[in-house]
Parts: C-alpha cells; structure tokens; sequence
C-alpha cells in the first residue's frame, strides 16, 4: 500500500531549489570568495602582531625572533590571499595563505653564503616568502614560534562563516526575485 | 595557567626526552622537544561539560636520526592521548636544511577542569 505524504510550505523549497539549478556553483564561489577574503583579512592582522627583533643570528641553541624585516616582508608579500578556485563536479574550493607569494631578497643571506640555505633568484640571493612565514609561524631550531596564521584561522573562522552565509542569502533572494519577475512578465 | 597544560608539560618531561618549555638558552645534544602555551581559543564544550576557557598548545620535537623519530614519536603521540584525549592533531613536519635537524609539530586544546 502506498502512502501520501503531504506537506505544506514546501512551495518556498522547492522555487529556491528550481531558482538555483545552474545557479548554485556561482553562488558557492562568489560566498566562498567572500569568505576567504574575511579570511585573509584577519591574517594581515594578525601579521601586524608579529614581535620582532633586530637580526642577529641565533646561536649556542638559543632562538631568535623574526627581525622587522622579516616581518615587512610577510606585511608586504602580494601573494598574499586567496588560491585559484579549484572545481571538482558540485565542490568548490580555495585557500588563503602565502602558497604563491614568491621569493624575496633577504638582507644576510649573502653574508652567510652558505649554498644550502640560500636560495638564487632572478642573480641575488633569496629566501621564498612561505619559508619564513612557515619559520614564524611553527617556530624552528631558531627561531621563537609565533603562530599568527593558526590563530588568524581560529578567530577568523567565524568571520568567514558569516561572510559566506550573508553572501549566499544575497545572492539566492536575488536570484529568486529576478525569477519572479520572470515568471511575473510571462503571465 | 590551564591544569591540562601542566600535566601536559609533566608528563612529557617524564618521558626522559629533554622537553623545555618555550625554548632551550642552550640546546641539548641529541634530539629534544619545545613545548608551548600558544594563545587562548575561547570556550568549548563536548562529553557534556563545557568550559569557559581554552588554549592552544603545541608540542614540537627536534631530531636528526630517524631511530629517535622512530622511539619518541608514538611516546609523545601516547602522551597527548592520554592528556588531550581526541583535542590533538599532527600539524606539519619540517626539514631544516641550515641545521639538518627535522621538525614535528603537534597542536591541541588544553582546558581547565570543565564547569
């Protein structure tokens, strides 16, 4: 035997989810976008707390911490935000980070010479960008961790969550009000 | 400072790998670990019991030969189990080409008792 549900007000539902057929993927990456952008805004803030100290190697075990052109270099990195959107079937995805911040000229690294820590770019030698946002941020064997960039993502993940819900909401109700227009101008 | 956190430091110390909290003024022979009280990261509930406070740690260790990897890592790893229950997570592993040295990094939640 079969039985009948019958639900009331689901007539919203269902225009929302006829609204959105082909819709719904630049929907999720405009949010996404947004969201990511909160994101990485909080990161840059996060980098202006950064301590610093005037360089000096450290050494008998002892760490060090970022010198302030170290942390310029992280405040100024133009690669800084967010990834190519990656696109998989119905899942949109990105990430914020320093992944395609390129390299920088520091200052001792030609003071040190040393072949296997310094890095060649473009004649001068050069340390890439997410190599010391990575020595700031986990810390190494001398350097003092500051880990801005994990606690960027812990408090600007609410942030994000509502930049993406707000924008979604946006955009949905404008495409639904558009639609109904349509429908309207039909008749 | 979160009780969690201080048993974290103990039994990490008792474990007989050099650990130090926030850093060494001079490092040790050998392998050797850094532990931290990273930053606070706001209430957390869960099991039932919320608190109303929470921090961030992390554990990171040191080592050049992979027979220290191969014996400290399943003890600190057994310690944040112990201590952080499921709040733990490997966080990166590093090579230091300058020192030669390797780098893991592990990251959990830390509480005081929960209210």
């Amino acid at each position: 035997m079969a039985y009948v549900m019958k639900a009331d007000g689901l007539e919203e539902v269902a225009a929302i989810l006829n609204a959105l057929e082909g819709s719904a993927q630049p929907v999720a990456s405009m949010s996404l976008y947004e969201g990511a952008g909160a994101m990485a805004e909080t990161v840059r803030g996060e980098v202006k707390n950064i301590r610093t100290a005037p360089f000096k190697y450290a050494s008998g075990g002892e760490t060090r911490l970022p010198s302030p052109e170290e942390k310029a270099m992280l405040e100024a990195a133009d690669g800084m935000g967010i990834a190519k959107f990656d696109k998989n079937g119905s899942e949109v995805g990105t990430s914020v980070g320093y992944q395609n911040s390129g390299y920088v000229a520091t200052p001792w690294g030609k003071a040190r010479n040393n072949a296997r820590t310094n890095y060649m770019f473009e004649g001068t030698f050069a340390k890439p960008i997410p190599v010391i946002a990575n020595a700031i941020n986990s810390g190494t064997s001398f350097m003092k961790k500051q880990p801005f960039f994990r606690r960027a993502v812990q408090r600007g993940t609410p942030k994000a969550e509502e930049a993406i819900v707000r924008t979604a909401e946006a955009l949905m109700e404008a495409i639904i009000s558009s639609n109904g227009e349509e429908s309207v101008n039909e008749r | 400072m979160p009780s969690e956190y201080e048993a974290l430091v103990s039994a990490l110390q008792a474990t007989g790998i050099p650990f130090a909290e926030y850093g060494w003024k001079t490092r040790p022979e050998g392998a050797y670990g850094v532990v931290s009280l990273d930053y606070e990261a706001g209430s957390c509930d869960g099991d039932g019991v919320k608190c109303d406070r929470s921090f961030s740690a992390s554990v990171d260790l040191f080592y050049s030969l992979l027979s220290d990897r191969n014996a400290m890592v399943p003890e600190i790893e057994s310690v944040l189990e112990e201590i952080c229950g499921g709040s733990w997570e490997l966080n990166s592993i590093q090579h230091e080409t300058g020192t030669g040295l390797f780098h893991i990094e592990w990251t959990c939640q830390v509480t005081d008792e929960g209210s």
